[in-house]
């Protein structure tokens, strides 16, 4: 029986009962589903039913906070030691939303941590992976190159060229191939998995497998490593460096290095000399050279583009070494096998981690993947129901014909649609739902398994109307069922405009991966594939403009030219005048060389220069490199004198405070000001609110005055629409405001359209519609007008005003001194064992570009937009002083007293009467709305400091602990009394029209607040949708400082979850959703324009 | 089961020079390594041995046997087709009769008092009447130096070992897969001790796979022995002693520091040792003051 049955009806203090069994039995449960399962139902039971039931019981329960000693168990991943300590808080003091919350995430993460423990041990204990995790030492090394690869022939070591296919799910596996659910349930985990060559449309002139490795033995005593596409080579010849993943790009290489047992994983941290090793490997004096090749296929395609990368280098090296049956030729199914749960072990170093079928390229061909029941002899019998690995079942020409697969290929256009996003949160969500065996993800699961069949079925039959037909069944209901965040605004839009252009010559719609946006599939008529394979591409460019601003994209969309690979990986060694490597290898190499002595060159090198200039006589591929030798010889620089203009025209024109910069770049740079000096001085008293510092109920004369001051049209609204979305899109740079983030009545709906939607609501209840202002910066100004404009400002233009941002920064490159304060003296969840090594790698590697780019420096290596940034909310109520909207706004309604303003993402807030009419009853210049605290509210809160009632932001707390002493979070929504404002500021209405005084005015006030340095994650995108994350620093002010102001009186209202709650992740959706959250928010709206 | 003949391979390119190199024996002597070989054999009751060397080569050979009590006949290995191949030029020497096969650049020294590694083996064979190898729990580390074996135990008391799977110089990726041998420390597997006893079967299967010769194969005796395995019993036994491989790195030094110190001149053999090390230790540079 689904959880959502089993609980509805049952009071509190059934709930608690039935915790307190359910934590019993996943203590005393031997079997390890049995115990996540158990940590899951407990999770789902604290997250949504308990603070529901606590509402129905007792209403909220301020007061009540999360222990700051169980918290740190928690970041430093001992979830069994914060559990214990949550659960004692808990029998002491009774249960609480604060406590809720943090048992919750407890059990979630104990759950999460004990399946990829399970992954994790069951990669380890997979036969031909043992050995790898015990070779500790030099002497202990077992593997050789093999013979043939020792011998030069013709001045040149043969070479062994591995190429491989990607993959597509044509089933779409309802993500049944994350390796916790088909260990769970190995009989609903199956996939139809094709292995495919690939070609850009337009670019390439024939489709090949889009994956090459080469491997060979050099003579220099070092591990040489080259990624052709991303332009990088590197030498090894310290050990640790081969485990260092993020000290360049090829962390993938190195990472297949060292799963195929070539560098086995037990020497990490040995202290071995790399040459030793080398020497056994292949003799004294020599070392070995590892190249990747994947043809600028761009990255986030959807078809495991890294995974079977990974694969093929693993293939190569496994050869060499004499892993495999066979130097050449396809793999063995053995062969094969070990290689894929080799790249589950290259995966799981490097941090990452893709589906069991990812590795599907390997294979050739179509074939059915699917979960297997664990027998007496796997690791993980008696642990799981299935599993790690799954079988490989080919389906060859008998059972899926020629014909067919002709078929498939004049049907199917494959596409990028240029979107790359982070599928992990997805992912998650997919294994709990699975877990919890929620009623409707279940019905969906069984759905998804009963259209794979279907799908295969009309495979087999050649029947590609048909399979169109069912794949879009499958992405239109069960996928969306379980997970409505797979479905985009683009992808819709997407399907909407081709459904129209092509009528019912469009067969059906595919998506490929977690999640759409990316790779996708669109099946035709095959008449008209041609013409569809021209217009895809038009369709998405002009879509992609639209929305850019509102989606992050990470490249141009493209088209694929694919067709279906029968060899999967599949090795040629090359030998004499043919030992080469890839062209584009010495496009990048011979600069390099050319600058060296050519007496400096080893023998080899020479002979290899003579078989390149053979090579390239004969072949076009080698014959274009050599006519771009020069261009490469003397590469252009990176700036673009045209973007530089851009930024200054971007400073100029958006207020840029030279003066002002100058002196926080010099703070910062000498210490005066920095993370650490965000914080009050450590003699600050912090202490929780006192009773009666905050409201907690209006009462009904309250409502009546609001209602009464929302009639006579004394409010309006006003949205910070100025923000980037970092941590939304992850440093991608998009317009908050515009992010189609949910659907609503239907279709996805952005946070500026639901908050007009809340505004026009008001305005019917109250029969004047208010006024409602949108604040925006350098970044979303543009964009949000011209989105308003197209949307007929949503049949508000009347009410919609802008107001421009009037203060702009320029970003900076961090100091060392506050990267560090970051990250060591910051709390910050740490990660399990290889992705925390992978952060301090990459954190190392970027303490060095600090260093090398010059600390405390202007940050202009990105295109202008990444580089500016917004100086902090404080401005935004200044700047509608500071460019006329106010004034704009009294003039039109004279009678305005109120402003409401809100943070872009407080979804919840609206206009309501009753705190309205309290926040005026009060007499107040701000009241605040603020939240009773959960665990995941970090930041800051109302505290009283020294004494005083204040709110105080996370980044200023004198010591860590003080937060969690907090009773109560900021959801920043604040009523502002406008008389009351500008006399704080030493206005009257009148000197809104001297702008000089006003200047004046807010210049004062300004440096009476403290200014923040705080740092931005920054993505720089590269190459073929590749990017990078930088830290960069900015300076702030906050509008919760002007609580702090002796004679800006302030009060404080607490309100429900639904109405504070802030969305600043993409990964609270989901959460937020299934809370009630959002059919709160969504009955505060009217949609009807 | 009376075994009376032994073959010794000593015709490989590269192993020409190791049973001519000159060892000290246990009693002090100074001997050929091929004589210490026959004296092993023939001390298990061995009567004739043949070795199998490359054309042309009898002559350097014919010093080394001196002062042997066995029979000694040379015979060549025609052309270099592998291990197997040599093996089966032995063929008209031994006719159909189960015999001892040793390797030549291996130095044993037996753990079983008054009992050579080579006796335990025949006894072993007799007893039993299959094909038996000898083997040693060796790391895995040290795979691509031997052939190993895959097996269940056979009979506990004796370690001895029911061989199912054989594998010519495994990567440990392949051991872990295929020659993982119940009531073997993790990462050891058995590998061969350069000490077999084959009977007819074995170099009937080595007859076909070389009537089958083509060239570029190569003859490997390990094959034909996991073929054999599937034929009929074929049993592998943990020896009491141990094999020292002379053709790795320092393989005669620790081959003869094993030999001498087994045997009657051990004191003396290890005072020169202390020596050594004591005046090492004072040749070493002294640690600066800190």
């Amino acid at each position: 029986m689904p959880l959502e049955v089993l609980c509805a009806g049952l009071s509190l203090d059934e709930l608690m009962r039935e915790c307190q069994a359910l934590d019993e039995f996943r203590r005393a449960s031997p079997n390890l589903y049995q115990r996540v399962r158990a940590l899951f139902f407990l999770y789902a039971l604290y997250r949504f039913y308990i603070p529901q039931a606590l509402t129905v019981e007792d209403g909220s329960t301020p007061g009540a906070v999360v222990s700051f000693e169980a918290n740190a168990h928690l970041l430093e991943r001992r979830f069994v030691e914060a559990l214990d300590h949550f659960l004692e808080d808990q029998e002491r003091d009774g249960i609480s939303d604060a406590l809720s919350s943090a048992l919750a995430k407890a059990y979630y993460e104990l759950g999460i941590q004990n399946l990829a423990d399970q992954v994790q041990a069951s990669v380890r204990a997979v036969r031909g992976n043992q050995w790898m995790f015990r070779t500790g030492a030099i002497s202990d090394y077992p593997l050789r190159v093999i013979g043939e690869l020792r011998v030069a022939e013709a001045g040149g070591y043969p070479v062994v060229h591995e190429t491989t296919a990607v993959r597509m799910d044509l089933s779409h596996s309802a993500w049944s191939d994350i390796f916790f659910l088909g260990m769970d349930f190995p009989g609903g985990a199956r996939v139809l998995n094709i292995s495919v060559d690939l070609a850009v449309h337009g670019r390439d002139s024939v489709t090949k497998p889009p994956v090459e490795a080469f491997f060979r033995v050099i003579d220099e005593p070092l591990i040489r490593l080259s990624s052709v596409d991303l332009g990088v080579v590197t030498e090894i010849t310290q050990l640790n460096d081969v485990f260092d993943f993020a000290q360049d790009y090829l962390g993938l290489l190195k990472a297949a290095l060292i799963a195929s047992g070539v560098i086995p994983i037990g020497l990490e941290g040995s202290g071995e000399r790399l040459e030793a090793l080398l020497e056994d490997l292949v003799g004294p004096g020599r070392g070995i050279e590892l190249s990747s090749c994947v043809n600028d296929i761009p990255k986030g395609s959807r078809l495991a583009v890294s995974t079977n990368l990974l694969g093929g280098l693993i293939a190569a090296c496994m050869r060499a070494t004499g892993q495999t049956r066979s130097l050449d030729g396809p793999l063995g199914e053995s062969d094969r096998r070990l290689v894929a749960a080799r790249a589950i072990l290259g995966e799981w170093l490097g941090g990452s981690g893709g589906g069991w079928q990812d590795s599907g390229g390997v294979w050739p061909g179509i074939k059915v993947i699917e979960g297997c029941e664990a027998s007496a002899d796997d690791p993980e019998y008696g642990i799981s129901m299935g599993r790690l690995l799954p079988k490989h079942t080919l389906l060859g020409t008998d059972v899926i014909s020629r014909e067919t697969r002709s078929k498939l290929q004049d049907s199917l256009v494959l596409v990028h649609g240029g979107m790359a996003q982070n599928v992990g949160p997805i992912l998650e969500m997919v294994t709990e739902r699975y877990l919890l065996r929620s009623a409707e993800a279940w019905k969906a699961r069984q759905t998804a398994i009963g259209l794979f069949d279907e799908i295969l079925g009309a495979l087999r039959e050649g029947d590609i109307k048909r399979l169109g037909m069912l794949t879009t069944k499958q992405f239109m209901g069960p996928l969306q069922t379980i997970i409505p965040w797979a479905s985009t605004h683009f992808t819709e839009r997407l399907i909407a405009a081709v459904r129209s252009e092509f009528g019912e010559d469009f067969w059906g719609f595919w998506m490929l991966g977690g999640m759409s946006g990316g790779g996708m599939g669109f099946i035709f008529e095959p008449s008209r594939k041609a013409e569809a394979v021209e217009r895809m591409q038009g369709i998405m460019v002009v879509l992609k403009e639209q929305l850019e601003h509102s989606l992050p994209f990470a490249m141009d969309p493209v088209v694929y030219d694919f067709g279906i690979n029968e060899d999967g990986s599949r090795a040629r060694l090359l030998r004499g005048e043919d030992a080469l490597m890839a062209a584009g290898y010495y496009a990048m190499t011979l600069p390099l060389l050319l600058r060296r002595d050519p007496r400096a060159l080893t023998e080899s090198r020479r002979s290899e220069m003579a078989r390149f200039e053979k090579k390239a006589d004969a072949e076009p591929a080698y014959d274009a490199v050599r006519d771009r030798l020069v261009s490469n010889l003397f590469p252009r620089a990176d700036e673009v004198p045209g973007e530089e203009v851009s930024l200054a025209s971007l400073l100029e024109a958006n207020g840029f405070d030279p003066v002002l910069h100058e002196r926080i770049r010099d703070d910062m740079r000498c210490g005066l000001i920095g993370l650490s000096k965000n914080r009050m001085p450590t003699s600050s008293v912090v202490e929780d609110v006192r009773s009666g510092d905050v409201a907690l109920s209006w009462d009904a004369a309250d409502e009546a005055r609001g209602r009464e001051a929302l009639e006579g049209g004394e409010v309006a609204v006003v949205t910070l629409a100025a923000g980037a979305a970092s941590r939304w899109t992850e440093g991608a740079g998009v317009v908050k405001a515009l992010h189609p983030f949910c659907k609503f009545e239907g279709r996805h709906r952005t946070f500026l359209e639901l908050h007009l939607a809340k505004t026009r609501a008001a305005g019917r209840a109250f029969g004047v519609s208010p006024l409602h202002v949108i604040t925006t910066s350098y970044l979303t100004h543009r964009p949000i007008r011209r989105f308003l404009e197209s949307e007929g400002y949503h049949g508000m233009a009347e009410e919609v005003m802008l107001s421009p941002g009037r203060s702009i920064g320029l970003r900076l490159i961090p100091m060392r001194r506050d990267l560090r304060f970051e990250w060591e003296e910051m709390p910050q969840q740490r990660l399990d064992e290889r992705a925390q090594k992978m952060r301090a790698s990459v954190r190392a590697a970027l303490l060095g570009w600090a260093e090398n780019c010059g600390e405390g420096t202007d940050y202009r290596e990105n295109t202008p937009l990444q580089c500016l940034h917004p100086v902090g909310h404080w401005y935004e109520v200044p700047n509608l002083l500071l460019n006329g909207t106010l004034a704009h706004l009294l003039e039109r309604r004279p009678q305005l007293k109120t402003l409401m303003l809100h943070n872009i993402d407080t979804v919840g807030a609206n206009l309501d009467p009753g705190i309205l009419g309290y926040h005026r009853r009060t007499g107040a210049v701000l009241t605040f709305e603020v939240i009773s605290r959960r665990i995941e509210d970090r930041g800051g809160g109302l505290a009283r400091v020294n004494g005083a009632l204040r709110l105080v932001e996370g980044l200023a707390m004198p010591r860590e602990e003080d937060e969690f002493k907090l009773s109560y979070y900021n959801s920043n929504t604040c009523w502002i009394d406008v008389e009351r404002l500008l006399r704080a500021f030493a206005l009257e209405r009148t000197d809104l029209e001297d702008a000089a005084k006003v200047g004046e005015a807010v210049r004062a006030l300004s440096e009476r607040l403290p200014t923040y340095i705080t740092l931005k994650e920054v993505k720089k995108r590269w190459g073929h949708g590749q990017e990078d994350i930088f830290p960069v620093a900015q300076f702030e002010r906050l509008w919760g400082d002007m609580t702090a102001l002796p004679e800006v009186a302030c009060s404080y209202v607490v309100v429900p979850r639904a109405r504070g709650q802030q969305l600043k992740e993409q990964a609270q959706l989901d959460g937020w959703v299934r809370d009630g959250s959002r059919d709160a928010v969504d009955s505060l709206c009217r949609w009807d324009c | 089961m009376k075994i009376r003949k032994a073959v010794i391979t000593a015709a490989g390119e590269h192993q020409r020079h190791l049973p001519l190199q000159t060892f000290i024996d246990g009693s002090g002597r100074n001997r050929k390594v091929l004589g210490l070989l026959v004296d092993e054999a023939s001390s298990a009751g061995i009567e004739e041995v043949g070795v199998v060397i490359q054309p042309g080569t009898e002559h350097l050979y014919r010093d080394a046997i001196e002062h042997v009590t066995a029979n000694v006949t040379f015979m060549e290995q025609a052309e270099p087709r592998g291990y197997g191949h040599a093996v089966l030029s032995a063929d008209p020497f031994l006719g159909d009769e189960t015999f001892l096969l040793m390797v030549s650049d291996h130095a044993y020294v037996s753990e079983k008092t008054g009992q050579s590694c080579a006796s335990q083996l025949l006894e072993v064979a007799s007893g039993e009447g299959c094909v038996v190898s000898a083997v040693q729990p060796t790391h895995e580390g040290r795979l691509k130096d031997f052939g190993a074996i895959g097996g269940v135990l056979f009979d506990a008391g004796r370690e001895l070992y029911e061989v199912k799977a054989v594998v010519e110089k495994p990567t440990p990726t392949e051991a872990e897969q295929t020659l993982m041998t119940p009531g073997i420390r993790h990462g050891y597997y058995l590998c061969f001790f350069g000490m077999h006893v084959l009977q007819a079967s074995v170099m009937e299967i080595l007859r076909r796979r070389d009537a089958d010769w083509q060239p570029g194969d190569h003859l490997d005796l390990s094959s034909a022995l996991h073929e054999a395995a599937g034929r009929g019993r074929y049993l592998a036994q943990v020896m009491k002693g141990r094999r020292y491989d002379l053709d790795s790195r320092h393989g005669l030094l620790v081959g003869q520091l094993a030999v001498s110190l087994s045997g009657h001149y051990r004191d003396e053999v290890l005072c020169a040792i202390t020596d050594l090390l004591a005046a090492g230790a004072m040749q070493q540079p002294a640690e600066p003051l800190t």
